[in-house]
Order: C-alpha cells, then sequence, then structure tokens
C-alpha cells in the first residue's frame, strides 16, 4: 500500500510538472525548455559574468524556485538536515564535467523528455547514451563504489545556498548594471516567462520533488537494480503531459509546440553521436554523484552541502564550456567540446574506479 | 520483527545483505522507503529477532528501524549522521 502511495504521488507530481513546463513555454521560455537545470545554471553563470556568450544570460528564477521549494517544503516537514562531507572536491569536479556533457546535448536529462515530447528525436539518441552511461555507473555500484558517509554540519552550512539564492532572486529583480541580461531578441537567454511566474513554477516543482524524490537517474538506476519502476514513472508521467500540452497547443494555437523530426529543433543539433556521447557522460557522473542536475538542486535546500558543491561544480562547467568553446550550438558539436566529452568519460572513469577498486574493505 | 536498514552506499547494503543470509536471515533490498527518509538510495529489509543479526553495525550503515503497525521504531543511528 505504502509503495503504491509513493507511485501516485510521484505519477500525479509528474503530471503537474509536464503541465508547468509546457506553460512556461507558452508563457516565454525557449522551446521544448520549460524547465532545463543545465541551461538555466549557464545562463545564470552567464549573468553573474562567468561566461561571456551575450545570448545565454539570464538570472533564471525557476532555479532560485526550485531550490527554495524544496527549503521551505523540507523545513516544514522537519527534513531539513545540513549535512555533507562525502567526497566534495569529487563531487565538484563531477558536477563540472556533467555540466560539460550537458552542453554537448544542450540539456539536462528533465530537458532530454521535454525535447522528446516536442518531438525533438534528436533526444533518443541522447537517451540511448543517457540509458548506457547509467548502466556503466551501476557496473561500479554494484561492485563498491563509494564517496564515503556524510556528517553533520552547523545548520549555517546548508542555508547558505538557499540564501545565495534570495540574493540572486534580488539582483533579477533590481537588474543593476553589473548584471548581464541577453538583449530583447538576442537568443535563448531574452526567452523566458515573467519573473513572478516562473519563481512560483520553481517554487512548485521544488516541493514536488522534494517530496516526491524525483530523479531521472535514480528511476533508471532503481529499475536496473530492483526492477522498480516507481521513480522512472515520475518522468513517464512527465513527458505524457508534455506531450499532450505540446499537441493541444499546436492544434489550438498558431504557435508549433510539437515538430516530430530531427532537423529544425530548437536549441538542439542533429549530431547523433555526440548526444549521445554527451549524455553519456550525464548518466554515468550522475550516477556517481547519487543524482540527476534537478535532483542535486533539491537535495541542496533540503541542506546537502555536497549537493551544493555539485551544483557549484555545475555552474563552473558551465561557464567554462562557454568561455572555451565546448559547449554545442544549434550548428552542432564544436572540436573543443568533443574533446571535452572525451576528457570527461575518462576523468568520470577514473573517479569511479578509484572509488572502487582503490580502497580495501572497511576503509 | 521487521526491520529496514539504510546505508551510505549501495555496496554497504549488498555487503550487509550478503551477510544476513550469511546468518541465514532473510534480507531484501530494495529503494529507501519515502516515510523512512527524504534520501533515495538503496536499503536493506530483514526480519530478526534481534536488532543488530550479524553482530556489529556495519561502519556504512546509517540507521536501522524497526517496521510497526504506526511507521517506524529507531533502533539504531551511526553518530554524527
Amino acid at each position: 500500500m505504502e509503495l503504491k502511495r509513493e507511485k501516485t504521488g510521484i505519477i500525479l507530481a509528474g503530471l503537474v510538472i509536464g503541465v508547468i513546463a509546457a506553460v512556461l513555454v507558452v508563457l516565454g521560455n525557449p522551446l521544448n525548455m520549460g524547465f532545463c537545470i543545465a541551461c538555466f545554471l549557464r545562463d545564470t553563470a552567464g549573468a553573474l559574468g562567468l561566461h561571456s556568450a551575450a545570448n545565454v544570460q539570464y538570472i533564471r528564477p525557476e532555479i532560485i524556485g526550485l531550490v527554495l521549494g524544496s527549503f521551505l517544503l523540507a523545513t516544514v516537514r522537519k527534513e531539513f538536515g545540513s549535512k555533507g562531507g562525502s567526497a566534495p572536491v569529487t563531487r565538484f569536479v563531477l558536477g563540472f564535467f556533467v555540466m560539460i556533457g550537458c552542453l554537448m546535448f544542450l540539456g539536462c536529462p528533465f530537458r532530454m523528455i521535454l525535447r522528446l515530447a516536442g518531438g525533438d528525436l534528436n533526444a533518443v539518441f541522447g537517451l540511448v547514451g543517457f540509458v548506457c552511461g547509467i548502466l556503466v555507473g551501476v557496473f561500479f555500484l554494484t561492485r563498491g563504489y563509494s564517496l564515503k558517509r556524510t556528517y553533520q554540519l552547523p545548520a549555517l552550512e546548508g542555508r547558505i545556498l538557499p540564501v545565495v539564492q534570495v540574493v540572486l532572486l534580488v539582483l533579477l529583480i533590481a537588474a543593476p548594471a553589473f548584471i548581464h541580461f541577453t538583449e530583447a531578441g538576442g537568443g535563448p537567454g531574452a526567452q523566458h516567462a515573467a519573473i513572478a511566474v516562473s519563481l512560483v513554477a520553481g517554487l512548485v516543482v521544488g516541493a514536488l520533488a522534494q517530496r516526491t524524490r524525483l530523479c531521472m537517474v535514480g528511476g533508471i538506476r532503481d529499475v536496473v537494480l530492483f526492477r522498480e519502476w516507481k521513480l522512472l514513472a515520475g518522468f513517464v508521467a512527465i513527458f505524457a503531459s508534455a506531450l499532450v500540452c505540446n499537441l493541444i497547443l499546436t492544434g489550438a494555437t498558431p504557435n508549433v509546440y510539437f515538430k516530430l523530426g530531427m532537423a529544425g529543433q530548437a536549441v538542439a543539433h542533429t549530431d547523433g553521436l555526440w548526444n549521445a556521447l554527451g549524455m553519456l557522460l550525464v548518466g554515468f557522473g550522475c550516477v556517481l554523484l547519487g543524482g540527476c542536475p534537478l535532483r542535486q538542486l533539491v537535495l541542496a535546500g533540503e541542506g546537502n552541502t555536497d549537493s551544493a558543491i555539485t551544483v557549484i561544480g555545475l555552474v563552473a562547467g558551465a561557464a567554462f564550456a562557454h568561455n572555451f568553446g565546448l559547449a554545442s550550438s544549434g550548428e552542432g558539436p564544436t572540436a573543443n567540446g568533443k574533446i571535452a566529452v572525451l576528457i570527461g568519460i575518462a576523468v568520470v572513469a577514473i573517479i569511479a574506479c578509484c572509488n572502487t577498486f582503490g580502497k580495501k574493505r572497511g576503509e | 520483527m521487521v526491520c529496514i536498514a539504510t546505508f551510505y552506499s549501495h555496496f554497504g547494503a549488498m555487503r550487509f545483505k550478503k551477510d544476513c543470509e550469511g546468518w541465514g536471515i532473510p534480507a531484501k533490498l530494495m529503494p529507501v522507503p519515502r516515510d523512512l527518509s527524504s534520501s533515495c538510495g538503496t536499503c536493506v529489509r530483514y526480519e530478526s529477532d534481534t536488532a543488530c543479526p550479524t553482530g556489529n553495525w556495519p561502519e556504512e550503515m546509517e540507521q536501522a528501524v524497526a517496521v510497526t503497525g504506526e511507521g517506524y521504531q529507531a533502533l539504531w543511528r551511526a553518530e554524527h549522521s
């Protein structure tokens, strides 16, 4: 009964989140990008001047809402707890390379689902790579991979990232000259819903994800390890509801929200191999981290400082990707990006090996 | 009694399950129930007359609870967790 109740809750949450994602696009977000943790962290990094790609600079309120939604619900339900100390530097590096993989594919696992729901078949290659990456990660999990335990920390530690989100919200609203914003018509950074709408959407999704533990990586991992479909059902629900919304919106409005095919998709390229390899890196890295980028934000909101470090790693990866020409564009992947993804796969594999085979029992 | 133990790593759970089976105690790996923790991961559900069937609480174990009609009753929790 307990399991059935959990599953029902996750499916309902997924359905709601899918609708919210579709509505955010109608209200101004880029196509198939109602939510994208990687893209939105990248935009925020740009707004703070951490990279200078003028077309992707905007403090995304959805990110702020996700962290604060999780923080508020966890606090109310007495689940907030500052903890950390489980290989923070390793997690930073993993977060960094997960972002490199995301920006090769042009989206996080969440956006991969939304791209599929918008008819973007390039995301099928991403999904195949993502599943392969998770399988590689599970291989190490079942052979002893561990980043060691977390420890209780002073309450302030876990509250710093939520406070930073409040500061970012103030900067977004005040819009001082030192914050960079993509000019109107200048690219995806200029496409966004109203601040209040995006913030509320983030708060709702953050709270739902905290309550249900929604995680794309955890979903596939649990299917592989336990034949347990509960977590994955949430993402299937997101896909289904976003797909239905996109089809209805395409029929009912002059705009196209569902276009089946590979060419001409929004903020996407058609290089199947690198779409797959990018998401392989994401899947592999995220299994070692214990969750997808969305889950890292939610855990950070609950007071997990290891996840907060991972989020900082994701932001650093985004800044690095745009400063050194690693991020793909609609034209396709870059040579630098391909090299970075291969380096990323190698680094993640080394981290996996060192934390699996490089330790003795009980160490 | 039916107990659930949560761990810091999947491998810790696998090892505990194996140890339980070595002691002849039925044990099963499963995802951590949401009502027990907001963390996701692997736990071990086992049936035992004693809270700690393997002699010592494993280093990689985070907590152990007994499953009761009303929910869970704490049996043990790692220090500073």
